[in-house]
């Protein structure tokens, strides 16, 4: 090609390109909003939503794009700290983004532009909320569960008449589901996160729920008190029934020992569910709050607010967004998005049909506690999280203590959280 | 040569090197200074704040941080000290019987070179299920043929899941000394080697005292890369055991927990850019000094031909 043809493309690209990207804006008639997920999965859905938007709003479209889960943090700050990004987009809950709305990037939603907010409880608004300055920045949309999956054809087989309702009972269940050959737990030792999971289920009734999380939030206990230390052990104790060689079973191995029917248990959130039907959709699936510790201990269901909908402060599309936003807290769209996604929806304005997202939300209502260090710790490093994910995975192995892991958390937590500074 | 002949030489030269200048200036000085100047502020998520001197790096050296540096460290160097002996010696091993092999050279080089062109992330997935400790069928032919008590979970265990990671990584990468090393021996002079036989040298004594110093280029080359690989290694340990060096930090390198710091897990919450650029900056220096150094001392050994 010669010179001048190419200097002729350039020249027709960039006029191409000033001529555009005005027009956009200038033609009323069509304003055009994007709206950025990290839920590739759930892409053909969001997307037939937008058109049911598209046909109630006249003049607005919307451009989804979701984005690979793992880097969407990354994507979403480095877009939105050199001050572009969406209109629109899917928030991480509690610490997951909360740096990015203390820095202004989130316009702060009132009751009177998102009327919805005003029918969701206390504990999920904050999951959207900014840590310094506890704005209202999201929208939730979706709620996570902790709780004990389980097989009744195993059970039944191992002869277990009733659900285990203390921790003891528990255990003795285990027993009897291995000597009828099957395995006890799915649950595994090779992903830290699913450890931590598996603590946050298990774990609460052992350092006493809510109370300890808003005494250890408002730094009047400590990481090293002793029922916390004794919900650690609680998970040491469970290695005894994983798998064999669970130290080196991953996680989707671990889950697909329970979707395939070989362990009679899965210690986990409700997110899980999906996976193992889609695995094995003749799967029937048992759930029931984890048991508790003694007699005389209370049982508690793990939760958290696990994603919200925002709105970007630097939009030239306000009234649109706003406009999207509140099209996304509408029943239709919270229903659609549990009868075709199986969330636990936040809006108690929303029916949940499917049997076993019902029967884990009518346990997640009465013994719901927040889960500790998603909901408390994650706003700063070290988190809680970053330390007790290895930390799981050297307790089970009898690498640690589950007093040192106990003090390792606390010390962690302490070089950061203004509550907790200079205690151990 | 006359002077404006050198003089306009000179220029061109100059001019040759412009563009390879720019592109060194531009993504690797401008981004290793950007990392410096990152590492003495503070952040806040992915927002700069404040100037706050060395106070990133007296975190880095504090724990947790000091603990998980410490273990990486360790584990850098160990890699280092394993792919060295191990990886090298076997290369210098397959080279030089390819280099005397009389029939099949060409099959040769494809088998020992084709681990190195497999995609890193399908040697992850091949090895992570040939060892899962439920399904893979390496233990169970350990199992089979009478060790049960050897069929570990390899990938799994705290005390096997670095060995296991370093095997691979020796399987993937062998043939890539051995390539250098048999263009090494392929350079070398082959009067040499007949002149030696000929004063009735043994095969021992020719490869010791001929062939093995006449190498000194190549091995250099593979020392300086090899510790450069050792001491950056992210790839192989973040396909396996992801970005917290799963199982318990066992497999936890300098690089993933670089990666770790500065842009944070979804997993464990947020990121701290300011000590993550701290751990780059030292990273940089240990690497490139080492480099350098290395470099220079193996240099003065090599021989002329």
């Amino acid at each position: 090609m010669k010179i001048s043809k190419i200097r002729g493309l350039v020249a027709a690209l960039f006029a191409a390109v000033t001529v555009v990207a005005p027009g956009a804006s200038i033609a009323s008639a069509n304003t055009e909003i994007t709206f950025w997920s990290w839920r590739t999965e759930d892409k053909a859905f969001y997307e037939s939503q937008m058109r049911l938007f598209e046909a109630k709003n006249p003049g607005i479209t919307v451009k989804f794009t979701p984005y690979l889960n793992t880097e969407y943090n990354a994507i979403v700050a480095t877009a939105l700290t050199a001050g572009k990004g969406p209109d629109v987009l899917q928030m991480r809950p509690y610490g997951g983004m909360a740096n990015l709305s203390d820095a202004g990037n989130f316009m702060p939603l009132t009751t009177a532009e998102v009327p919805a907010l005003k029918k969701l409880s206390a504990g999920i608004l904050a999951g959207a909320q900014g840590y310094k300055d506890k704005k209202q920045y999201g929208l939730p949309y979706a709620v996570s569960a902790l709780g004990v999956m389980y097989n009744p054809d195993i059970l039944e087989k191992s002869g277990i008449r009733a659900l285990p309702q203390t921790w003891e009972q528990m255990l003795s269940a285990f027993d009897k589901v291995k000597k009828a050959g099957f395995l006890p737990i799915g649950n595994a030792g090779g992903n830290g996160p699913a450890l931590e999971q598996l603590h946050a289920t298990v774990g609460p009734t052992f350092y006493g729920g809510t109370a300890f999380f808003n005494d250890v939030v408002a730094g009047k206990k400590t990481f090293t008190d002793k029922g916390y230390v004794a919900s650690l052990k609680a998970v040491a104790d469970l290695a005894k029934w994983m798998p064999a060689n669970y130290q080196g079973i991953d996680y989707n191995t671990a889950r697909g020992l329970f979707a395939n029917e070989k362990a009679a248990f899965y210690i986990g959130g409700n997110y899980e569910i999906g996976y193992f039907r889609s695995l094995n959709p003749s799967i029937t699936i048992g759930w029931f709050p984890a048991p508790k510790a003694n007699a005389g201990a209370k049982r508690y269901v793990g939760t958290w607010a696990d994603g919200a909908y925002a709105i970007n402060s630097k939009t030239t599309q306000k009234a649109a967004a706003l406009k999207l936003i509140n099209f996304l807290g509408t029943k239709e769209f919270g229903q659609a998005l549990v009868d075709e996604i199986a969330f636990i929806p936040t809006a108690p304005y929303v029916k949940i049909n499917d049997p076993a997202v019902k029967e884990i939300n009518r346990w997640r209502t009465t013994l719901g506690t927040p889960f500790l260090n998603v909901v408390g710790f994650r706003y700063a490093t070290p988190t809680s999280s970053s330390i007790l994910q290895p930390g799981f995975q050297k307790l089970i192995v009898g690498g640690t203590t589950p007093e040192q892991l106990a003090k390792d958390v606390q010390t962690a937590v302490a070089s950061w959280y203004e509550p907790q500074k200079g205690k151990s | 040569m006359s002077s404006a002949l050198r003089k306009e030489q000179n220029r061109t030269t100059g001019a040759l090197l412009i563009p390879a200048l720019l592109v060194i200036v531009l993504f690797t000085t401008i981004p290793a200074l950007t990392t410096l100047s990152y590492s003495l502020f503070n952040w806040e998520g992915f927002q700069r704040t404040s100037f706050i001197g060395f106070e990133n790096f007296r975190k880095l050296f504090a724990y947790p941080y000091s603990d998980q540096l410490l273990a990486a460290l360790r584990h850098n160097t160990l890699a280092f000290i394993v792919i060295m002996t191990l990886q090298t010696s076997l290369g210098l091993l397959f080279a030089y019987a390819m280099f005397r092999v009389k029939r099949g050279l060409r099959f040769y080089r494809v088998v020992v070179f084709l681990p190195v062109i497999f995609s890193l992330v399908v040697v992850g997935y091949l090895w992570q299920s040939l060892l899962d400790p439920y399904y893979g069928p390496v233990n169970q032919i350990i199992s089979g043929i009478g060790f049960p008590d050897l069929a570990k979970p390899w990938l799994g265990d705290t005390s096997t899941a670095l060995p296991t990671l370093m095997f691979i990584n020796l399987w993937r990468w062998v043939g890539f000394p051995a390539i250098v090393f048999l263009a090494g021996l392929n350079a070398i002079n082959s009067e040499y080697i007949e002149a030696a036989r000929i004063d009735g040298a043994s095969e021992g004594q020719v490869f010791r005292k001929i062939i093995f110093p006449l190498l000194a280029p190549s091995l250099t080359i593979i020392t300086v890369l090899t510790f450069i690989g050792a001491y950056e290694w992210f790839d192989l340990p973040f396909v396996i055991g992801g970005s917290n060096g799963s199982p318990a930090g066992t497999t936890d390198t300098l690089a993933l927990m670089f990666y770790r710091l500065s842009f944070g897990s979804v997993d464990s919450g947020a990121n701290n850019v300011g000590v993550g650029s701290a751990l780059g900056v030292l990273i940089f220096t240990l690497v490139g000094l080492g480099a350098a150094f290395g470099s220079a001392i193996l240099r003065r050994r090599e021989v002329e031909q």
